[in-house]
């Protein structure tokens, strides 16, 4: 009975990640360029920069979609595939590329614009990561 | 409880502290953290330009939060079944009090809004309460896993 119900959980978890790479393009940008127009704004192009409310409540929200999303996929794929040595590494990497990505970009916007290029390596490091941690449960869920 | 679960709980701590980071720098940012701050925020203020909240946008406000609060809370604390605290008084008045703040923090604002100015006062301190009760539940966690 388990397996449609975390099939269908890890299939929505697999799509709620790749459209939020989808909505980030429209909304904070995916390059360096993009993420520091969206936080700073440019005078020339006359784009005024995200004020403090509003960047503020993007990234709370973000921090517990977030948490939320990866505890569930943590908690499946640790279920499914504990034995593995690879699995470790790849829970690490993600939830670690995941915190860096949020604390990068509020230290870009409070701190440094230099973090933006972490944030960027780090978004697509944890993106890449939980894609592939719902791709290898479903894997061990139908191998089994 | 298996070795790689500890690892997505500490994970979770780690945000949990990121979320209640980013909440204080909202709360401190939007509101205020004194009571005249609080006030304003809720009931205007012309000279600052301040409108009013009304019950609906209050409401609008506080929507996704229910939801939120209620499932931060059941997550982070249902925890503490993993620590050697489990059975204890304690657990249970963290149980508590974390919910009855969480209720109080959610909820106060429409006593403000009702002319109950006190309950300004109450909106502060709920917020403490919760990040308080919220940071000592992480430490206990914190301690349980490290510990075993």
């Amino acid at each position: 009975m388990m397996k449609p119900i975390l099939s269908g959980l890890l299939i929505f978890m697999f799509l709620y990640i790749v459209a939020d790479i989808f909505v980030k393009q429209q909304t904070i940008g995916l390059s360096s360029s993009e993420v520091s127009l969206t936080l700073f704004g440019n005078t020339e192009e006359f784009l005024d920069p995200i004020s403090k409310a509003v960047f503020l409540e993007t990234l709370h929200a973000e921090v517990f979609f977030l948490m939320m999303i990866l505890l569930m996929l943590s908690a499946v794929f640790i279920r499914l595939r504990a034995k593995k040595r690879f699995s470790i590494t790849l829970l690490n990497i993600t939830m670690t590329s995941a915190l860096l990505a949020l604390l990068s970009l509020a230290l870009a916007y409070f701190f440094s614009a230099s973090f933006i290029n972490l944030y960027v390596v780090t978004f697509f490091l944890w993106h890449c990561g939980a894609l592939l941690m719902s791709a290898l449960s479903l894997w061990s869920l139908y191998r089994a | 409880m298996h070795s790689l679960y500890k690892y997505a709980i500490v994970y979770f701590l780690l945000f949990s502290l990121l979320l209640l980071g980013s909440s204080f720098l909202l709360f401190e940012h939007k509101i205020g953290f004194s009571q005249l701050e609080v006030l304003n925020y809720y009931l205007g203020n012309e000279e600052s330009f301040m409108i009013a909240k009304t019950p609906l946008g209050l409401l609008k406000i506080i929507l996704p939060h229910i939801f939120a609060f209620g499932l931060f809370m059941m997550v982070i604390l249902h925890f503490l079944v993993f620590t050697n605290k489990r059975n204890s008084s304690e657990v249970l008045f963290i149980i508590y009090a974390a919910f009855i703040a969480a209720f109080l923090e959610l909820f106060s604002p429409f006593l403000i809004l009702g002319g109950i100015w006190i309950f300004a006062y109450v909106k502060i301190a709920s917020f403490f309460a919760m990040l308080g009760v919220s940071l000592y539940v992480s430490y206990l966690l914190f301690i349980s896993i490290v510990k075993e």
